[in-house]
C-alpha cells in the first residue's frame, strides 16, 4: 500500500536530492559533459570563494532580522486580535492581505516606496523636515538588506498574526481567571501564562519564518537582484545566478548543500531553544 | 466681387513673391549642400561612415588610389542583388523565441508566409525572456519540432552551439545576399554561419531634440563638452543624463560607449577585455581605472540623476518621455518604452554618440545584433528546410519593413525603409557613422565578470572609493572565475 507513496516520494524528493549530490562533485555547464572533481567545489566554496561568505553572513543577518521582528509583531498583533469581534476580524483580514499578494508584485510596490527620489517614503520623511532620514534604501549597499527585510516583514507578519490568533485562541481562559484572582498584572498575563502556552505556536511560526526568508528568492529579484555590490543577496539567488547566469550547475549544487545544512542547522537550534524556554529540555 | 478679385490678385502676386524669394534662397543652400553631399568617386573625410544600408548606399573607404573616397557600399557577401524566398515542404514546425511584444507582427508575416505556402506552418512558441535564458536550452534541445528558435548574442548562442544544436547556414543564399554581412558576427564560429542576427540595435545614448533646440544646446561631441554639457542641463533644471543606476542590465549599456575609444584599435581593446575576462588582468589595469574615474567625473559633473545607484529603470524612461531628462542612455530599444509613457516623444528622438575622448574618436557609436535566428540541427530534415525557408521569407525587404515598422526595431536585413516609422527613420543616421559591436558582450563571464564588473562601475557613481572597488571586485572576479 505504501509504494505508491514511495514512488513519488522517491521521483520527488529523494531523486533530485541524491542527483544534487552528485553534481556537487561535478564541474558541469549544462550542456556538455559533466566532469568529476570530487571534493574540489566544496574546498573551494570553504576556503577561495568571499562572496559566498558575504552572502552567508547576508542571509544570516536577513534570518535573524525577519524572524525576530515578524514573530514579535506577529505575536504582539494577534494578543490584541485573539477575541472573534467584528473589528478584530476585519483587523485580521487588513493584516493578512499582503500575504494573498504576488511576491512580483510587492517588490515592484516596495521599489516604488523606496524610490529615493520620487518615492513615498522619501517624500513623507522630507514633508515632516526628516530630510536627512531620506536616504537612497535600496541602492545604498548600507541600507539595501534592511530595507528589503522590513518588506519582507510586511509581506508576511499577516500571515503568523493569523497562526498566533489560532494557537492564542487555544489558551483556556480559565488560566487567565486565575491569574487575574490571583491579582496578575496584564504583562504578568502574558509572561507567565500567553507566552509559555503560545510557545508550540511559536516553534511553528520561528520555523515557518526561517524557511520564508530562506526562500525568499522572489523578493530580492524583484526589489534588488541582490546589489548593490552583492549587499542584498542571499544564498537563494546566488544559487540562482550560478546555475542560470554562469551556468556552473556543479558549483551551484554544492551551495545548495550548504544552504540545507544551514537551514536544518538554524531550525535545530531554534527547535532546542524554544523546548528550552519551554521547561522541556531533552 | 470686384473686391474679391483684387484680393485674390494680391494674394496671388504675393504668393509668386515668396516663392521666387525662396527659391533664391534655396537654390544656393541646395547648391552648397549638393556640394559636401556624398557622391560617387569623391573624397570623403571619415572611413567607414556611409549613406545608408540600401544597395545604392556609398560608403566612406580607401579608393586603389590609397585615399578616401565614396565608394558603393558592398553590404552582402558580393554585389548580387538579394534572392527571394526558398519554397519549404510541407508540414508544421515550431518558431521559439522571447519577445513577446512581437508576437502579432511576427503573426502576421507569419500568416503572409502560410497563404503563400499552403500546407506549411509555423507555430510561434513564446515564453518571457527570463524564462528563455534558463529554460530554452532544456526544451529546445528536447524538442525536435523546435526547428527554428532564436538566441541572444554571446553565452546562449554559444551554449547552443555547444550543444550541436545549430544547423550550419553557411550555403544558404538569402544569408549572402539579403542579409547585411557585418551584422552577422555574432552568428558566426569559426568562419561559419550558424545564426542571423535579425535585430540591429545601436546602444547609443537617446535625446531629446526638442529639449535640445528649446534650450539652445548643441549635441556634445567629444568628452570636455559632455562635461560641460552636464553642467548646463543640470543647471537649467534637467537630469543631464537619465541613467538607470539600479538597473544593471540598462545602467550597463553606456560601457560599451566608454570602451569603444579606451584603446588605440580593435585588437587591443579585445585583449583587454579578454584578459580581464578570463581572470589575467585585474579592473586596477590602468586602462579600466581610466574608464573608471570618468564615471566618477560624470558624476561629480552632474551628468546622472540623484541618488543613481536607486534610479531604475521604471523612473529612467519616464523622466526622460516627460521632458525632464535631455538624454536616456540606452539605445533604440528604449523609444518604444518612451513613446508607450508619451506618445507625443514620437518624432523628438534622435540618437547621439557618447564620446568620451578629447581626440578623434576610433569609433562614433555602438551597435548590437541579436535576436539570432537559426535552425535547430536535431530536427528532421523537412523541417529544417521549412525553417530555413521561413529565416528567407523573414530576410525578404518588404517582411522585414514590416517586422521593423511594427516593432520599432531596426533590422539587418538589406533594403529595409524605415520611413514609415519617424523613430526608426530619425534614429537611422546612426547607421551611417563609424560602428563598433557592442564591445560589452566580449565579456563571455556574465555572473563572474560583468556583472561584478558593472556593479563596480554603478558603485563608484554612488560614491564608493574608485581604487577599493575595483580591487575588491577584482579579486571577486578571479575567486568566481576559479570555481
Amino acid at each position: 500500500m505504501a509504494f505508491p507513496a514511495i514512488a513519488i516520494y522517491s521521483f520527488l524528493y529523494l531523486y533530485p536530492a541524491l542527483s544534487n549530490l552528485l553534481y556537487s562533485t561535478q564541474r558541469w555547464d549544462g550542456v556538455t559533459k559533466p566532469k568529476f572533481v570530487g571534493l574540489t567545489n566544496f574546498i573551494h566554496l570553504l576556503t577561495n570563494d568571499d562572496l559566498f561568505l558575504k552572502v552567508l553572513g547576508n542571509n544570516i543577518r536577513f534570518t535573524l532580522i525577519v524572524v525576530v521582528l515578524q514573530t514579535c509583531l506577529g505575536l504582539l498583533f494577534a494578543t490584541f486580535l485573539t477575541k472573534n469581534t467584528k473589528t478584530t476580524i476585519f483587523l485580521r483580514t487588513v493584516y493578512f492581505f499582503p500575504t494573498i499578494l504576488s511576491s512580483v508584485s510587492v517588490g515592484l510596490i516596495w521599489t516604488f516606496l523606496y524610490d529615493p527620489n520620487y518615492g513615498f517614503i522619501n517624500a513623507t520623511l522630507k514633508a515632516i523636515g526628516l530630510d536627512k532620514f531620506a536616504l537612497n534604501w535600496l541602492g545604498d549597499s548600507k541600507y539595501s538588506l534592511y530595507a528589503v527585510a522590513f518588506t519582507q516583514i510586511w509581506f508576511h507578519t499577516g500571515q503568523m498574526v493569523v497562526i498566533y490568533v489560532a494557537g492564542l485562541q487555544q489558551i483556556p481562559a480559565e488560566l487567565y481567571e486565575a491569574a487575574e484572582v490571583d491579582g496578575a498584572t496584564r504583562w504578568q498575563q502574558f509572561k507567565n501564562v500567553t507566552w509559555p502556552m503560545a510557545l508550540p505556536t511559536t516553534a511553528v511560526v520561528v520555523a515557518y519564518t526561517t524557511i520564508q526568508t530562506f526562500r525568499a528568492f522572489d523578493l530580492i529579484y524583484a526589489m534588488t537582484q541582490g546589489g548593490p555590490l552583492n549587499s542584498s543577496d542571499l544564498l537563494v539567488t546566488m544559487v540562482y545566478n550560478t546555475a542560470f547566469v554562469g551556468y556552473k550547475f556543479g558549483y551551484a549544487a554544492t551551495q545548495t548543500i550548504f544552504l540545507v545544512i544551514l537551514v536544518m542547522l538554524v531550525t535545530w537550534l531554534q527547535r532546542r531553544v524554544l523546548k528550552t524556554n519551554d521547561g522541556t529540555k531533552r | 466681387m470686384k473686391t474679391k478679385g483684387l484680393s485674390t490678385f494680391a494674394s496671388l502676386r504675393a504668393g509668386v513673391v515668396a516663392l521666387v524669394a525662396t527659391a533664391l534662397v534655396i537654390t544656393p543652400l541646395a547648391v552648397a549642400h549638393a556640394a559636401d553631399a556624398p557622391t560617387f568617386g569623391k573624397a570623403c573625410t571619415t572611413e567607414g561612415v556611409s549613406t545608408g544600408q540600401m544597395t545604392t548606399s556609398l560608403i566612406c573607404a580607401t579608393g586603389t588610389n590609397g585615399k578616401l573616397t565614396w565608394q558603393r557600399v558592398r553590404l552582402g557577401a558580393d554585389n548580387a542583388t538579394p534572392v527571394g524566398t526558398s519554397t519549404p515542404p510541407k508540414g508544421t514546425i515550431e518558431f521559439h523565441h522571447w519577445r513577446p511584444e512581437d508576437k502579432v507582427v511576427l503573426q502576421a508575416i507569419i500568416d503572409k508566409y502560410q497563404a503563400k505556402y499552403p500546407g506549411t506552418y509555423i507555430n510561434q512558441v513564446i515564453m518571457s525572456s527570463v524564462d528563455y535564458t534558463n529554460l530554452a536550452y532544456a526544451k529546445i534541445s528536447a524538442n525536435k519540432k523546435a526547428a527554428l528558435f532564436v538566441t541572444s548574442r554571446g553565452g546562449q548562442f554559444n551554449q547552443f552551439y555547444a550543444g550541436g544544436m545549430l544547423a550550419s547556414l553557411a550555403n544558404q543564399r538569402f544569408i549572402k545576399q539579403n542579409v547585411i554581412q557585418s551584422a552577422l558576427t555574432p552568428g558566426i564560429v569559426n568562419g561559419v554561419v550558424y545564426g542571423l542576427p535579425y535585430q540591429s540595435l545601436f546602444n547609443n545614448p537617446l535625446y531629446n531634440s526638442e529639449l535640445f533646440a528649446k534650450n539652445g544646446w548643441k549635441v556634445p561631441t567629444t568628452w570636455t563638452q559632455t562635461l560641460a554639457f552636464c553642467k548646463t542641463a543640470k543647471a537649467a533644471g534637467y537630469i543631464p543624463f537619465a541613467w538607470p543606476g539600479a538597473t544593471r542590465g540598462n545602467a550597463g549599456q553606456i560601457i560599451n560607449s566608454f570602451l569603444m575609444n579606451s584603446a588605440p584599435d580593435l585588437a587591443t581593446l579585445t585583449a583587454r577585455i579578454t584578459a580581464i575576462d578570463t581572470g589575467k588582468a585585474d579592473l586596477t589595469e590602468p586602462w579600466f581605472v581610466e574608464i573608471a574615474n570618468k564615471y566618477k567625473a560624470m558624476t561629480d559633473a552632474g551628468c546622472f540623476p540623484a541618488n543613481p545607484t536607486g534610479y531604475n529603470d521604471t523612473v529612467a524612461p519616464a523622466d526622460f518621455a516627460a521632458g525632464k531628462a535631455a538624454i536616456y542612455p540606452t539605445g533604440t530599444f528604449g523609444m518604444s518604452t518612451v513613446t508607450k509613457l508619451n506618445p507625443a516623444m514620437s518624432g523628438k528622438m534622435k540618437m547621439m554618440s557618447l564620446i568620451t575622448v578629447d581626440t578623434k574618436p576610433l569609433y562614433q557609436g555602438i551597435t548590437n545584433n541579436t535576436f539570432i535566428l537559426s535552425v535547430n540541427a536535431k530536427s528532421s530534415s523537412s523541417d529544417q528546410k521549412i525553417a530555413a525557408s521561413f529565416m528567407s521569407f523573414l530576410a525578404q525587404a518588404e517582411n522585414a519593413q514590416a517586422y521593423a515598422v511594427g516593432t520599432s526595431q531596426h533590422v539587418s536585413i538589406i533594403n529595409v525603409d524605415y520611413s514609415a516609422n519617424v523613430d526608426l527613420l530619425n534614429t537611422s543616421d546612426i547607421m551611417g557613422k563609424k560602428l563598433l559591436l557592442a564591445p560589452r558582450f566580449l565579456f563571455n563571464n556574465v555572473n563572474n565578470v560583468r556583472n561584478p564588473l558593472e556593479d563596480a562601475l554603478i558603485a563608484i557613481t554612488g560614491g564608493a572609493d574608485v581604487m577599493k572597488t575595483l580591487t575588491d571586485t577584482s579579486k571577486t572576479i578571479k575567486q568566481g572565475l576559479s570555481s
